[in-house]
Parts: C-alpha cells; structure tokens; sequence
C-alpha cells in the first residue's frame, strides 16, 4: 500500500501547505502593522444630509397657506472628478459650456467651505432645483458623470399671492450665518425677511443624516447602522398663522391699483387679521430657480415691491390722531366731553392759521370728532401742553408725550417680523432742535392733528384702533396664534401680557360715541358704512409735502365686543373717506358677515377698478 | 470525532447568527433564517443516522440522475441571482441545485468506481468517471456560476487518488504558473516575448546540459514546447475570452490592480474587518467593521471575516485549526475504508471541503482572486448547508458500518 499511502501524505501536505500560508497570512493582517484598523471608518463613508420639510403655516381658520415641495438639486464632490465628460453635463442639463465650467469652479469653492464644517463631506451643491426634464435625464446618465450625486431638499409653495411681506421669503444662508451657526451648510435656504427669518428656527426642522458607504460611481452600497449615524429628518411643526386667508385676498383685490397699507387686528387678542402691502410681489416668484433672478428684477423696480410699508413706512396720522388727543385731554382734565370750541373756519393765533372744512356751529366732543373739526383740536391740543399747572410748555408737552407713548408710539410695538420702525414722537429735545430753543404751542401746532413731526406706521395706527376698540389697552401685535407643539415662555411674555395706556378707560366711550356716528349722516364718512354693523372710525387726510394728501381710515367693529380693529392709509388718496374708508368698511363687512357678495357692489366695484397714480 | 462536529455546528450556529445580526441588510431575518435551515440539517442527520446502508448505496445513481435534472432544469425555471441562473425561489427561501450536485456527483463516482472490477484504467472507464465529474460541471457552467463549477475541479484530487497519475496534477500546477505569468505580462503590458524567450531558452539550456540522455532531452522539449504553446492560450483565453470583471479581480489579487471603489472594495473591506481584529480579536458581537455593515456580502461569501474580527488572530488560527483538522480526520477515515466507495466517498468529502475552504477564505484575505463559494457549514445558506449535511453525514454513516 505504499503507493496509496504516499497519496495520501500527498493530501496531508496540502491540507499543512494552505494551513501555514493562510495562517501567515492572518499574521501579517491581524498582527503586523494594521494600516487597516485605522482605515476602516474613513472609507469611501459619506454623511448625507436628510433635509426636513419646513412648517406649513395654516391661517386662522386651518386654511392651508404655505406648504413644502420637494426640489432636486444636483451636487458633486469636486476633487473627485477624474475626468469629466463635460459635454454629456451641458446636454443634460441644457446649459453652454461657460456656464458649466463656472459651475464646476463655484462648486469646488463651496466644497472647500463645507469641508471645514464638516470633515466627512467635501461635496457641494453644483446645480439647484432640477427641472424634471433635468431630473429624468439625469437620472440615466448619472453613472456616467464621475462624482456627481443627486440631492433633495425642500423648498417653498404658496396657495395665496398675498403674503409676500408677512411672510418673507428664503434665500440662501450667508457666510455670516454659515460661521456662526454650524447647523447651517452653504446652499441651504434660510428665512431672510418676514414670519420665515423671525420664526427661523422653529419652522426650519431638523436635519437628518444617513451615513452611507458609496462605491466608486457613488451609488449608494450599504447604510452605517449606527444610530449616532442615522437618523430622519424631522419636519418642522405646523405653524398657525393669524391671519384670515379670505381677509388677505379681499384686501389685496381692494388696494390694487393703489399704493397704501391695510393692516387688521383681533383687538381682543392683538392677532393680525390682515397684513397687506402694495406694491407687492407674488412670492411663488421668488422659489427655486427663479428666486435669484426675481429678486434682482425687484430690488431694481422703481415702486419698491419690497418694501413693507405696514412695518417701515412712516406717516403723519393727520385727523386720525384726533381720536388720541381728545382721550389725553379728558385724562389731563382739561376737556369734557361737553366742552365746546368755536371754529369759524380755521383757528388763528397770531400769525398761524390752521384751516378746517365748513361745518355748523360749536361743537362737542363727539360733534368735534364726527366732523373731524381742526379748530377744536389745536385748542384742545393748547390746552393740554399750556396748562397752568405745569408751568412751562415744554413740561406740559412732555406729559403729552409720555401719554402717547403708553399708546405704544414712538417705539416699535414688537410685532414678530424684523425692521419694524418706530415712527415718530417728537421728544423735547428733537423739538428744541427742529426749532431752536424758545418754542411755543403756536410753534407745534399742527401736532395737534396729526401732522408735522408725527410720525406712525399703519401698523400704530391699526394697533391705536385697537386700543380705542378694548378702552384703554393692547397686547403687542403679531402674526401667529401658535406653534404645534411648542411652547415658549419668553414668547407669552411678549404677546400675552396686556399694555395698558395712562388714560383711565371711563374716557374712552366719549371718543367711541364720536367714531360711532362718523360713517352716519353728519359724519366724514358718511355713505362708506355698512348696514347692519355698527362701525366706529375715524378719518384722517394727511398732508403730504411730497404729493397730494394722504388718505388714512382707521376703524373697528362692532361698537360694543369689538371683532375687528382695522387701519388703511392709500398714498396721494385725497380725502381720508374716498378712498381708505371704503376698503376698510368692505373689509369689516367681509369679516363679520362673511358673505361672498357685498351690501355695497357699486362701492366695491368702484374701488377694485381703480387706480391712483 | 463528534466533538469535531459539535464544534462545527457550534460555530456554525453562533457565527450565522452573529454576523448575520449585523449584517447590513433584513437584520435577523437573516438569523432566523438560518436557524431554521440548522434545525432542518439536523433532521437530516437523524434521517441518514437511523437510515439503512445499503439505501445509500442504492439510490447513489438515483440521486445523480435527479440532481442533474434540477440543475438543467434550474436553467429554464430558476430565478437570475448576481448574474447566475442557478437558483430556484419560492417565496423567500431558495434552493441552489448546484450545491446538491457536489454530493450526487461524490456519490455516483463512489457507486461507478466502487463497481466490481472497476478501476480508474483503461479508456472507458476513465471517460466515465470524468464524465461524471464534467457532466454537472459544464452545466453549472452554463448557469453561469463559475465559482461552483469550479469545486469540481477539486473531484481530480479524488481521482489522483484512485490511480490518476501525480503528474498530471504536476502538470496543472506548473500550467498554472504558467498562467499566472501570462497574466501578468498581458496585464502589465510588458511584452509577452520575455515568456517565451525564458520558456525556450530556458528550456534549450537544459536540453544541451542532458543531451546526452534521449528521453529526457525529448521530455524537456516537449515540456517547452507544450508550455510555449499553453502559454500563448493563455494570452488569448485571457484578452479576448475573460469577461473584464474576471479580469479585473484576478489582477486585483495579484497586486496588479487598485480599485477601491469598485471592484476591489469587497476586497478591501474584507481585509479591513479580519485586520481590526489584530490578536484576540474585538470579542463576540463586537465586530465593528462587521457590525456596521461595512463589509458586503458578509453573511455568506465574507463571513470568514466576522470570525477574523471578532475572534482576531488567535481565534481565526483556532478555527483554520479546527477546519484543517476535520480535513486530517476524513482523509484517515477516508483511506482506511474498506469499500472502494467508501474510500472515494471520503475522498471526495475532503476535497470537496478543502476547495471550498481555501478558496472562501484566501478570497476574504486577499490571496484568492473573488470566487463565490461559501464556506461550509459557516456560511448563511441553506442549500449549502443541507447538502454539506447530507454528504458529511453519509459519509460518517458508511463509516460506521465498515467492517
């Protein structure tokens, strides 16, 4: 058996042979140097952002007005590309070759900038929002364009054109912010202006990450398990808004054609109703691909769509203002709603004179407010400020002011956008420099109605309304009811505590019974009321040294459980009642009654067709 | 020798079940599943332990006839997994026919040559018996899965034993060194004329140094010559008959090739995990590399790498041990048979088995270029399993009963 038995060593010898070179083998990898240990995580690993729907924001009533699409971007790692067919990248995504190897430099600066945020990822945003017609082609050919990936993020879809101020629009995050705040990744979009910058990071979400192995054409080949690796992204909560869709709709029909303001508020919450600027924009212009090229075209328009003339333009209350001083006057104790002033068509003092409409005989407070009389208002202005007891002018204008700043004037009043001004109450010292030292109440005398150096934002005047319709307080306006979910003290401070104003509230009713007959026969506004609700309003004409006059309306209703507090200025509107008593009164109309057709369709008519200049 | 076995079915257990909780895909799916096969090889077991002999011997070319029908059969009915038709699906659960046909083939053999008056001689038997190794051979072929056709190749060992002359498997060996550096020339571009001018001057050298002997001056020529002659289809096997990602792997093996992205990741992976388990390795479950689902495939074809990791050094070299030992054990059992079927039987067994594992586990260090065949018994699968079961079983179970 010899023969067999060397066969037989023969399969022993193999069995040692593979034994001992598998067995060094193992040696050399798992007990030499072990360059393999160390290389293990960094292997072809890439972290990859999960990006999270931003909050829909709902109006009052749970109407969908703003909600999340999915767009599609096409990034890249940079300095992976080994070569790159450039001319399968400009057929697909339909650009000239420029514009492509700009790209391509752009995105290796961005890559650079993300790689110091983020060591796993050198990658960068290459191309934003694909059209389908780009996705689809790109999804073919996506093998053959080493180290190009695609993305999804989400990005912005509005149901109404209306709320392009309240709400703000997104943009990309700056370097500032990318610096500060390492949440934040070049190419993501941030709020910039509006509801969406204030309420950033409560709307915005959280990332996610999925952390994935990724082979050479960067197709995806396993998941890392771990936890601390993976996690979805979380959407952000629902965010609903105060203001009433139907409202904002309404209104903005009414003010087209015309540059002005109309702003709403609840006065029993301080919740904004309505917030409509024009000249405005249609924010689904300003999403996705177009976002960039929109927002050139409206930083170069003339009319300033951007400007959001509720929170940052100023102007003189005029008439409106009225409604103040008298309140102030019964405070100081030097009015009663049965003093009477002469007019005689204007009031003369020494050498200034002050215009009024004609109207009949002395009149009361409540005469004095229906028909909005000039001459009253600077006696009663005089009176306030030359009062006796406080010796001095200046210190008696000073009472006045600090009586006008409990009505939230002169400071912002904290609604939850950025850039809101603070109007204008002229301090003693702003006075003493506009006009030298010695002044008199003859000097400052058109503050008495509302002009001059006064200065207030539709905003003030809607929240004056506001205070005037609750006798004598006023929470801080602002935009939202709430956040699903989320609670914040700091913001229940802000807007839960109510403000009171230094005029006692028995005083308040005297001015109402005044506002109450303005829209009646006999008042400024006579023909512009609705029947059926009880309007109490005041107008205003405020001149307008640049144009013709102002046309201001501020109002609320009903009379008692006021619903609505609202204020409408249209610029070089003329008369306060032509044109922004109207608006409002339509607009009180549509909130109370609800009803799809209006009492008055000549008036509404009228009013949608028309165009200021 | 059961506690080989038990070892065996030990770690086949917790191995299967570990790394196959951490495998990246369907967790313990995977697991569950495999525990569901074990539970099935061990029914086998009782069937073959308290089944009569002679059914074995019985039913050998039975059982040959039915497998290669369900591999041809696969063909036409089967569902295409990575590239090879070799799998039949039913629901989630498959059957590899391929992986029964290594037994049938090891038993038709054993039954052919154990035939009174058979012997690997003379030209029709010797056509026979190949016949019966290539017949299941070219159709896994045809399957298209190459790895399993190629554990046939591991039959010849079983027929140098029963009378195939040693040369020839000289002779494969020295073509396949040969081959190796054919490869590497057409790989590297360096001109194949160095091969010949090597192989022929090589060759008329020592011709000139033993001219003086006839024989072996004709054998050395017809050596260089049938070498040259190989060589030269090799160069063209390779360029224009390999598909380029054969290509690809087999120069990625031989260091010819760095590909970490594509190809040689499955590669690269796998020497990362066995080398993160250095010594003593990173302890049971522990296995990042594994645990985290870096390494692909891991469950079946990779899972030598959950041992080198969580086992390190000394627990990979203990489970080689073991394999190698097993190995040792049949071939004993093997050569002390005394029925030519029981011999070849073993034979084949051993073969069979030590294919697999050289091939499984030089693949996950780097030695191998990637073939996939599982490692036996280790390896999720329950095709393999059940029929590294039967055969392993039946075996043992002639071997009780030898006289």
């Amino acid at each position: 058996m010899d023969k067999n038995r060397s066969k037989q060593l023969v399969f022993f010898g193999l069995i040692l042979l593979i034994f001992v070179i598998y067995t060094l083998r193992l040696a050399s990898l798992q007990l030499g140097d072990v360059p393999y240990k160390k290389m293990a995580i960094n292997n072809a690993l890439n972290k990859i952002t999960l990006y999270p729907s931003r909050s829909n924001v709902f109006d009052r009533k749970g109407k969908l007005m703003v909600y999340s699409t999915q767009m599609y971007d096409l990034s890249v790692f940079p300095f992976e590309i080994k070569k790159l067919d450039t001319g399968l990248l400009c057929s697909v995504l339909e650009l000239d070759i420029q514009t492509v190897r700009g790209l391509i430099a752009d995105a290796r600066v961005r890559a650079k900038k993300r790689q110091k945020n983020n060591s796993f990822n050198n990658s960068a945003l290459f191309y934003a929002n694909l059209s389908n017609k780009q996705f689809t082609l790109l999804r073919e050919n996506i093998y053959r364009l080493d180290g190009f990936f695609i993305e999804s993020r989400t990005d912005r879809q509005f149901a109404t054109a209306t709320l392009s101020h309240a709400l703000g629009y997104l943009g990309e995050a700056d370097e500032e912010l990318i610096a500060s705040d390492e949440y934040y990744q070049p190419g993501d979009l941030v709020g910039i202006t509006g509801l969406e910058r204030y309420y950033e990071k409560q709307i915005r979400g959280i990332k996610g990450v999925k952390t994935v192995w990724q082979d050479r054409t960067y197709t995806e080949r396993g998941v890392v398990k771990d936890t601390q690796f993976n996690y979805p992204a979380t959407a952000g909560p629902d965010v609903i808004s105060s203001l009433d869709f139907v409202l904002q709709e309404y209104g903005r029909e009414l003010l087209n054609g015309k540059k002005g303001s109309i702003v709403a508020i609840e006065p029993g919450t301080g919740e904004v109703l309505a917030f409509i600027n024009n000249p405005d924009y249609d924010p689904n212009t300003m999403v996705g691909r177009d976002r960039a090229n929109t927002f050139k075209s409206l930083l170069r328009d003339p009319q300033k769509p951007l400007y959001n003339r509720a929170v940052k333009g100023v102007y003189p209350p005029g008439s409106t203002f009225k409604t103040v001083m008298a309140l102030i006057a019964m405070q100081e104790g030097v009015l009663t709603p049965e003093t009477t002033h002469g007019c005689g068509g204007g009031y003369r003092l020494g050498s200034i004179r002050v215009g009024c409409h004609p109207h009949g005989g002395p009149l009361d407070l409540r005469g004095s407010i229906r028909i909005s009389c000039n001459s009253y208002y600077c006696q009663v202005f005089r009176d306030i400020i030359d009062n006796p007891e406080y010796g001095n002018v200046k210190v008696g204008y000073a009472a006045l002011e600090k009586h006008l700043r409990s009505f939230g004037l002169g400071s912002p009043l904290g609604i939850d956008l950025l850039g809101e001004s603070r109007g204008n109450i002229p301090s003693v010292s702003q006075l003493d420099r506009r006009h030298g030292d010695r002044w008199k109440s003859s000097t400052i005398i058109s503050l008495s109605i509302g002009q001059g150096e006064i200065l207030l934002t539709p905003l003030q005047m809607c929240n004056t309304a506001a205070i005037i319709a609750n006798r004598g307080w006023y929470y801080s306006p602002h935009l939202i009811k709430r956040i699903d979910g989320y609670k914040d003290t700091a913001w229940d401070r802000k807007y839960k505590i109510k403000k009171f104003t230094t005029v006692d509230p028995r005083y308040f009713q005297y001015v109402i019974d005044g506002m109450s007959d303005v829209t009646k026969p006999g008042g400024t506004a006579n023909g512009t009321g609705i029947e059926n609700v009880e309007i109490c309003a005041k107008t205003g004409t405020a001149q307008n040294p640049h144009g013709k006059d102002h046309s201001i309306y501020i109002a609320f209703a009903p009379k008692d459980n006021p619903k609505i507090a609202i204020a409408v200025l249209v610029e070089n509107g003329g008369f306060g009642a032509t044109w922004a008593a109207p608006i409002a009164n339509l607009m009180i109309e549509k909130y109370l009654q609800g009803k799809a057709e209006s009492s008055k369709p000549a008036m509404e008519e009228r009013i949608k067709t028309s165009v200021i200049q | 020798m059961y506690v080989v076995l038990l070892l065996i079915g030990f770690i086949s257990v917790s191995s299967a079940t570990s790394d196959v909780n951490q495998a990246f895909y369907s967790l313990s799916d995977i697991a569950i599943k495999q525990l569901v096969f074990i539970f099935g090889a061990i029914l086998i077991i009782f069937t073959i332990v308290f089944s009569n002999v002679v059914v074995i011997d019985y039913f050998a070319y039975g059982f040959y006839a039915i497998a290669i029908t369900l591999n041809i059969l696969v063909l036409f009915l089967g569902r295409e997994i990575s590239g090879a038709k070799s799998w039949f699906g039913f629901g989630g659960f498959g059957i590899q026919p391929s992986e029964f046909a290594k037994v049938a083939t090891a038993l038709a053999l054993s039954k052919f040559l154990g035939t009174y008056g058979v012997k690997f001689q003379g030209t029709k038997n010797i056509v026979t018996a190949l016949g019966i190794v290539l017949l299941p051979m070219a159709i896994i072929l045809i399957q298209n899965d190459t790895g399993s056709a190629l554990v046939f190749l591991s039959f010849f060992l079983v027929l140098y034993r029963e009378g195939l002359p040693g040369y020839i498997l000289v002779s494969a060996v020295w073509l396949g060194i040969l081959a190796i550096f054919r490869i590497i020339s057409e790989a590297t571009g360096i001109s194949s004329f160095y091969g010949y001018g090597i192989l022929l001057g090589l060759g008329s050298i020592i011709v000139f140094f033993v001219r003086k002997d006839r024989g072996i001056a004709m054998l050395v020529t017809t050596i260089a010559v049938i070498s040259s002659l190989f060589y030269t289809i090799v160069g063209t096997f390779y360029s224009k008959i390999l598909m380029q990602y054969q290509r690809d792997r087999i120069e990625l093996v031989l260091g010819l090739k760095e590909d970490d992205r594509g190809m040689g990741f499955n590669l690269k992976q796998s020497k990362i995990a066995i080398g993160a388990g250095e010594m003593w390795g990173r302890g049971y479950l522990k296995g990042t590399q594994t645990k985290m689902g870096f390494v692909p495939e891991q469950h079946t074809d990779f899972i030598f790498d959950a041992i080198g990791e969580e086992w390190g050094f000394v627990g990979s070299t203990l489970f080689l041990l073991i394999f190698c030992g097993l190995l040792v054990r049949l071939v004993i059992m093997a050569e002390r048979q005394s029925t030519v079927f029981g011999r070849v039987l073993g034979y084949s067994l051993a073969s069979v088995l030590f294919f697999h594992m050289s091939i499984n586990i030089g693949m996950t260090v780097g030695l191998v270029p990637t073939i996939g065949i599982p490692l036996p018994f280790i390896s999720a699968g329950g095709s393999s399993l059940w029929a590294f079961t039967l055969f392993l079983f039946t075996f043992l179970r002639v071997d009780q009963v030898r006289k």
